[in-house]
């Protein structure tokens, strides 16, 4: 189970933002916001080499409560998962699998003709779906 | 990175701990020796001191020639503190000893000099474990100072010195000495000082006397106490100190060459024997050990290599060094000593870091409240710090690392260190100095992650020294380009300060560092910024956040105006993310706020030189519309002069051009209308407040640029959500091009200044032009108010109105009052009246004198003229009607509309002639009219023998005379309007223009329903029978000419004669002169004109009081009117047996008796008559419209009844007799007439006219 899943745009604008714990929600969005950092690093310097296929980013930063993990789509929209550090059951192939449904529901919900790109996702249907995938339970 | 073994090599105990990390460390600085520089003494200023500092720490390397001629690059580390526990791990990695000591004092008096040497000897036993030399800086009082001879004999002096010490260091100096030197020093230190002060006053003498002896003493005045065994410097506070970096250079080398020493006495030193090499938390360790196991011994060889290696690194023998660190690792690793393997990875990294990147340099002089640097860009490349032809050649020296070894062996020297609990600080150290490597060499991730290992560090920090350990991550980050990780440590540190286990919370550190967060969170403080630029995408819950931490960290910090502008700011700049309870709740907070301090749109300078901009509250109201507002019409200037427009050759084109139209749908900054200097102008807002509670917003004003305008204050109270219309006034004080920015409010406490530059869907400001100064001027009528007028052109400048009923024929006068209520005399004053009338009939119903007025000019302030305009109610009184065009339906239409037809037909013969255009009325109504006519007529002429009766008192006839049906009243409307100016307005060219609408209801009077032309007694008048109809209720008195008078009930009407002269001949000559093609028309208008002068109708209504005037203009007349109304151009001379005939004189006879008639026609006229026929008829008139010619058998006549005239010269006469003979009795009428024949005579105005004599003589002939 993840903490915390967020969205966000190609000018770094937050898109959307989902948490365990609402209370919580300002601290992660602090921690979200600051692994930007590494993501904008790890495209500057990884994107002329690694495969574009490639689009999981890994571990941006692994903090003393939590673990931090991105993933960017080819149009530079980032997904970032947030873990509890103490939570082992959750491996590199999980936050995988988490991050290739969120893009997919996430691409569905852009499919939305009433959707205006660039505008934060405020559909209730995505947010089912993507606080259902943070819980695992899909 | 953390080994995962952490702590459990380390004991639990609290050991001598190095608890002062310093973060600012870079792996250079492994090489430097440590020089403290201490400001002591309380006379020095800081700032002095702080320039001393920065002087000194300028020389950051030395290059020294050592024995065997090869140069050391020595670099030297400045400190202005050094806990002493942090000179135990000396041991551990030298260049924490601390080897040097400057310091710097200021004195004025002996007393201060002592206390000064005093001190810096204490400091000396403080680091007395390692310090090598040390140096003090003493500033001499300036006063006492004689200049130029003591600073020159000062240099003179310490250069000789220098010279001295030099040889003494160039052999090894010896560090014990020193060490015995300062021991003995330090215990008698503070026993003299002591001492000093006691009996200073005693001693100061003596000593001074003493000194002054010695030559060696570097001041004349003052000395350093006996005790005082250090070099001393002595300079002026206000001297330049040419000899400073020269003293320090020579102190560096002595400093190097104890080193050296050292260096080399260990090297010469037994690796099997030497002892083992401790960190300060190691000892307890060891205790009870076997030492002289061969692992030990290992380890202290290795731990001794290693030393080796750090005192080569700092006495500039870096391959050496190198050398000696690569042994030392292979050596510890193989005994598992963690600890000093790290420590010697770390040295072959700071090893060869110099020697790959010899120009890294700490950044000067770091001032951190002030670092801005966030948005700096990342540390250049490698290649830009380092010369790539220097470092190609040193990698060949053996053992250097790769650059990418370098943070590969800091990692692993990290992770070893990482498993001792107490090495905390040297593992933080390190992190930090691999993260500047890593910046460096622009690995930004690599740095990323050995900050990130920072954070695990558990140490037991003071809270202060956590906070500078987020201060320098965030630095760092911001180095690595990582702005919102900088962010993110900025705002921790911030937190830090005032975080509950603080002892001494610091809201205004805590202020400036969240602040300094602001740029990684895409915040800027300028609302501006923040409103106008989209790309600037924070994170909205975040920014508001850190806004209201803000607010309470500037409130905490008791700078409440701060507070004020940070939620003002926050509520403009944040507001469409704030959720509506939210944006009540800091509007209700700002109003708090702002209670303590009031907002004001001025920048906030903070004490470390940051500006916080002003922050406007421009969406609290919302302005939805910003509208200058033309002044009112009669009060907007005019040019007096209108310019031709220029229009082109097309009035209309029904082509739109695309780009035109387009230009001119964009709006206009510039307005087409223009204000006036010293006059009251509008702007409507349209403001809308957006929270949920009743808004006050006080002193609202227009921002302006450009003239000086003087705004008028105004307070509104604005309901919830709903959009309220504002008018803003101001008046302009002086003229040209304004500019309207905006407008300023105040609202929940806070003052702002909305400018339209930084609103949305707004032009960036608005222009208008301002001309000069005009008067105003205040009209007031006589008269009172129309209730209503009509819709009129320009109807929009009326000012007042005035109305009033007149009779026709009436008039009256209207006082109009001009009052100047400007100060601007009025020096230009216009009349004029604008109606839709015909140019004729306007000016005789408005009239008013144009010079009267003029004369009063000018009209200086507050003083008034007065303007009569003489009204009359201009109007036909002729029942016919003015012709169509000139008076349409609108005036006259509907009184005559009914009246039309009947005095058409019932009118004069002559009228169907005239009127040619209602015929058919004519011919269906002809029947009974025309025998009606016939009737009037004939009872006219029937009634000749009666007309003396006639003429004295007219007569009533109402039964016969018709009435017209419809005597409505008509309404003619006018403006009289002014166009004024004076002063410079007047100069510029510019007035003003107001109107009064008056409006003049005409209410029928009397009308002339009908009228004839008879002859009269004497052929020099004739009488104008006119038909009279009283319109009015009241009774009417009518005068129609001087002496008679007649009154007429209500509704009547009666018939008068007037006798009126004929139109003389003298009048008429022009048109028999020439050859006038409308000389029918030409001659009606004279003859109208005529009778309309000379026929003066006066009416009075006595009931009411009022008199009028008719007049008879534009009467008509048939031909046989006009010939009686004119003078005949011939005199007739008729005489019946030799007797004259008289008009109006019957002759008697007998049958058979014979006439002689005579005629004698004399031409009155100014030329000849030709081809003139006269002729003698007799005919009998049976009075019914019939009359027989045809007399053959009733008379005869002899002589030619018919003569023709061939030429009548002016003023000759002709003459013509015949005779005739009655046959049977009768009456008889005797017609004379002389022809002018048809196109024969050239003068087309005579042909075919025929004058007869009239009336034509009768004649009785009885039995």
């Amino acid at each position: 189970m993840a903490i915390c899943v967020a969205i966000i745009g190609k000018d770094n604008s937050p898109k959307y933002f989902a948490c365990s714990n609402p209370d919580d929600e300002i601290n992660l969005q602090y921690k979200v916001l600051s692994s930007l950092d590494v993501i904008e690093e790890k495209l500057n310097t990884a994107n002329k080499v690694t495969d574009f296929r490639e689009l999981f980013l890994g571990t941006l930063y692994s903090l003393e409560s939590h673990k931090i993990y991105g993933y960017v789509t080819n149009t530079k929209i980032k997904f970032i998962i947030v873990v509890d550090s103490t939570n082992t059951a959750l491996r590199d192939n999980e936050i995988r699998s988490m991050f290739r449904k969120i893009h997919s529901i996430y691409a569905d919900n852009i499919c939305n003709p009433f959707h205006i790109p660039g505008e934060p996702i405020t559909s209730k249907s995505f947010h089912d779906k993507a606080t259902s995938i943070m819980f695992g339970t899909v | 990175m953390r080994s995962s073994v952490s702590y459990i090599l380390s004991s639990s105990t609290t050991e001598p701990n190095m608890s002062h990390p310093d973060y600012e460390q870079y792996s250079h600085d492994h090489a430097a020796l440590l020089i403290l520089i201490r400001h002591i003494g309380s006379q020095l200023k800081p700032k002095t001191y702080n320039k001393f500092y920065d002087r000194i720490s300028k020389l950051s390397t030395v290059k020294i020639t050592d024995s065997s001629g090869q140069v050391r690059n020595i670099y030297v580390r400045y400190v202005k503190e050094y806990p002493v526990e942090n000179n135990d791990w000396g041991d551990f990695q030298t260049h924490r000893r601390l080897l040097g000591l400057i310091s710097i004092g200021k004195y004025d008096s002996q007393l201060e000099l002592n206390e000064i040497c005093r001190v810096h000897e204490s400091l000396k036993v403080k680091y007395t474990s390692t310090l090598y030399d040390s140096r003090c800086i003493l500033l001499k009082p300036n006063e006492v100072q004689s200049p130029g001879e003591t600073s020159a004999d000062e240099s003179n002096k310490s250069s000789p010195d220098s010279d001295v010490i030099k040889d003494d260091d160039s052999s090894p100096y010896d560090s014990s000495s020193g060490d015995n030197l300062k021991s003995s020093s330090s215990t008698d230190d503070r026993s003299s000082v002591e001492k000093s002060a006691e009996d200073a006053r005693k001693e100061k003498v003596e000593k001074l006397l003493e000194k002054l002896r010695e030559e060696k003493t570097p001041d004349s005045k003052f000395t350093t106490p006996s005790n005082f065994k250090s070099r001393a410097l002595f300079y002026a506070e206000t001297e330049a100190c040419d000899d400073l970096e020269q003293q320090l250079t020579e102190y560096v080398n002595s400093l190097f060459w104890v080193l050296e020493s050292k260096r080399l006495e260990k090297s010469r030193e037994k690796l099997e024997r030497v002892s083992l090499l401790l960190a300060p938390f190691e000892k307890k360790d060891f205790v009870g050990l076997d030492m002289e196991s061969r692992n030990n011994k290992k380890r202290c060889t290795g731990r001794v290599t290693k030393h080796l290696g750090d005192l080569c690194l700092q006495a500039g023998l870096l391959p050496e060094s190198l050398t000696y660190y690569s042994n030392a690792a292979e050596i510890l690793k193989s005994v598992n000593d963690w600890l000093w393997l790290g420590a010697a990875y770390e040295g072959l990294c700071a090893a060869s870091a110099l020697i790959l990147y010899p120009n890294i340099q700490r950044t000067l002089p770091l001032h951190r409240n002030a670092s801005l640097q966030e948005g700096s860009p990342k540390r250049t490349s490698i290649s830009t710090t380092t010369n790539p032809d220097l470092t190609n050649p040193k990698k060949d020296v053996l053992n250097i690392l790769t650059p990418e070894d370098i943070p590969k062996r800091y990692r692993e020297a990290i992770i070893h260190y990482s498993k001792y609990q107490n090495a905390g600080i040297i593992e933080t150290e390190a992190s930090f100095k691999a993260a500047r490597i890593s910046v460096d060499q622009n690995y930004s991730l690599q740095a990323a992650s050995f900050l990130q290992n920072v954070v695990f560090i558990n140490i037991t920090l003071s809270e202060q020294e956590k906070t500078q350990r987020f201060e320098m991550l965030s630095d760092l980050y911001t180095q690595i380009g990582f702005a919102r990780k900088a962010a993110f440590c900025h705002r921790l540190a911030a937190s830090r300060y005032v975080s509950a286990q603080n002892p001494t919370p610091n809201w205004s550190q805590c202020y400036n560092l969240m602040l300094q967060s602001f740029p990684g969170h895409k915040l800027s403080l300028d609302p501006t910024e923040m409103c106008t630029s989209p790309h600037q995408m924070g994170w909205p819950s975040l920014q508001i956040h850190l806004l209201t931490e803000l607010v309470v960290a500037a409130k905490r910090m008791g700078h409440s105006a701060l507070a004020t502008r940070h939620q003002t700011f926050m509520l403009q700049t944040m507001w469409d993310h704030l959720t509506p309870t939210d944006q009540k709740e800091l509007a209700i907070q700002l109003q708090s706020l702002s209670a303590q301090c009031e907002g004001a749109p001025v920048p906030l300078v903070l004490d470390n030189g940051v500006v916080i901009p002003p922050a406007n509250l421009s969406n609290i109201p919302v302005c939805s519309g910003f509208t200058l507002k033309n002044l009112q019409p009669h009060l907007q200037p005019r040019k007096i002069q209108m310019a031709k427009q220029d229009i082109g050759p097309f009035l209309f084109t029904p082509i739109n051009f695309g780009s035109l139209e387009r230009k001119s749908n964009k709006p206009q900054s510039k307005m087409d209308f223009l204000w006036v200097e010293n006059d009251l102008c509008e702007v409507t807002l349209k403001l809308v407040n957006p929270l949920p509670f009743e808004l006050k917003v006080s002193n609202m004003r227009l921002l302006t640029a450009g003239v000086v305008f003087e705004s008028i204050p105004e307070t509104v109270i604005l309901p919830s959500e709903t959009p309220t219309s504002l008018t803003l006034n101001g008046t302009p004080k002086e003229s040209g091009e304004l500019e309207l920015l905006g407008y300023s409010t105040h609202t929940l406490g806070v003052k702002s200044n909305c400018r339209l530059r930084f609103m949305k869907n707004f032009l960036p400001h608005y222009s208008i032009e301002v001309i000069p100064s005009l008067p105003v001027m205040e009209v007031k009528t006589s008269l009172p108010q129309s209730a209503t007028f009509s819709t009129f052109q320009n109807f929009e400048n009326v000012v007042t109105s005035a109305s009033i009923s007149l009779y026709n024929g009436e008039s009256t006068e209207c006082i109009i009052t001009l009052t100047n209520t400007s100060q601007v005399a009025i020096e230009m004053l216009e009349v004029s009246i604008q109606s839709i009338l015909e140019p004729n009939l306007q000016e005789q119903i408005f009239s008013w004198d144009a010079e009267e007025i003029q004369k009063q000019l000018p009209i200086v302030p507050n003083s008034s003229a007065t303007i009569n305009v003489r009204l009359y109610s201009a109007a036909n009184f002729l029942a016919s009607g003015f012709s169509g065009p000139e008076l349409s339906s609108g005036v006259f239409g509907s009184s005559h509309a009914g009246s039309i037809s009947l005095s058409m037909s019932a009118g004069p013969s002559s009228l169907p002639s005239r009127l040619n255009s209602p015929i058919s009325h004519q011919s269906t109504m002809g029947g009974s009219f025309h025998s009606r006519r016939n009737d009037l007529n004939s009872s006219f002429r029937s009634s000749n023998s009666g007309q003396s009766s006639m003429t004295t008192q007219g007569c009533r006839s109402p039964g016969v005379l018709a009435l017209p049906q419809h005597a409505a009243s008509s309404v003619v409307e006018g403006q009289l309007q002014f166009r004024y100016s004076g002063g410079t307005g007047l100069l510029a060219g510019y007035c003003r223009s107001c109107s009064v609408f008056i409006t003049l209801e005409m209410m029928p009077s009397l009308q002339v329903t009908n009228w004839d032309v008879l002859p009269a007694e004497t052929s020099s008048q004739f009488y104008l029978v006119l038909d009279i109809a009283n319109l009015t209720s009241q009774e009417m008195e009518l005068h129609y000419t001087s002496s008679k008078h007649m009154l007429i009930e209500g509704h009547e009407s009666c018939r008068i004669p007037v006798p009126v002269d004929r139109c003389p001949l003298s009048k008429l000559t022009k048109l028999y002169m020439e050859n006038g093609i409308d000389e029918r028309l030409d001659l009606d208008k004279i003859c109208s004109d005529h009778i309309a002068n000379l026929v003066d109708l006066r009416w009075q209504l006595s009931a009411i009081d009022t008199n009028g005037k008719a007049t008879l203009k534009g009467i008509t007349l048939t031909p046989n009117m006009l010939d009686i109304v004119r003078m005949s151009p011939l005199n007739w001379d008729v005489s019946i047996n030799g007797d004259a005939v008289k008009p109006q004189e019957a002759l008697s006879c007998e049958a058979g008796d014979c006439l002689e008639v005579s005629v004698k026609i004399g031409n009155s006229l100014e030329k000849a008559l030709r081809h003139l026929s006269m002729s003698v008829q007799f005919y009998q008139d049976h009075q019914n419209g019939v009359c027989n010619y045809r007399l053959e058998n009733r008379l005869a006549t002899t002589g030619l009844s018919r003569v023709l005239v061939p030429t009548l010269e002016p003023q000759t006469s002709a003459e013509h007799n015949c005779n005739v003979l009655f046959f049977t009795p009768g009456q008889y009428k005797m017609d004379i007439q002389v022809a002018a024949p048809e196109c024969v005579s050239a003068t087309a105005s005579i042909s075919g006219h025929v004058w007869r004599f009239i009336p034509p003589v009768e004649i009785n002939v009885s039995l």
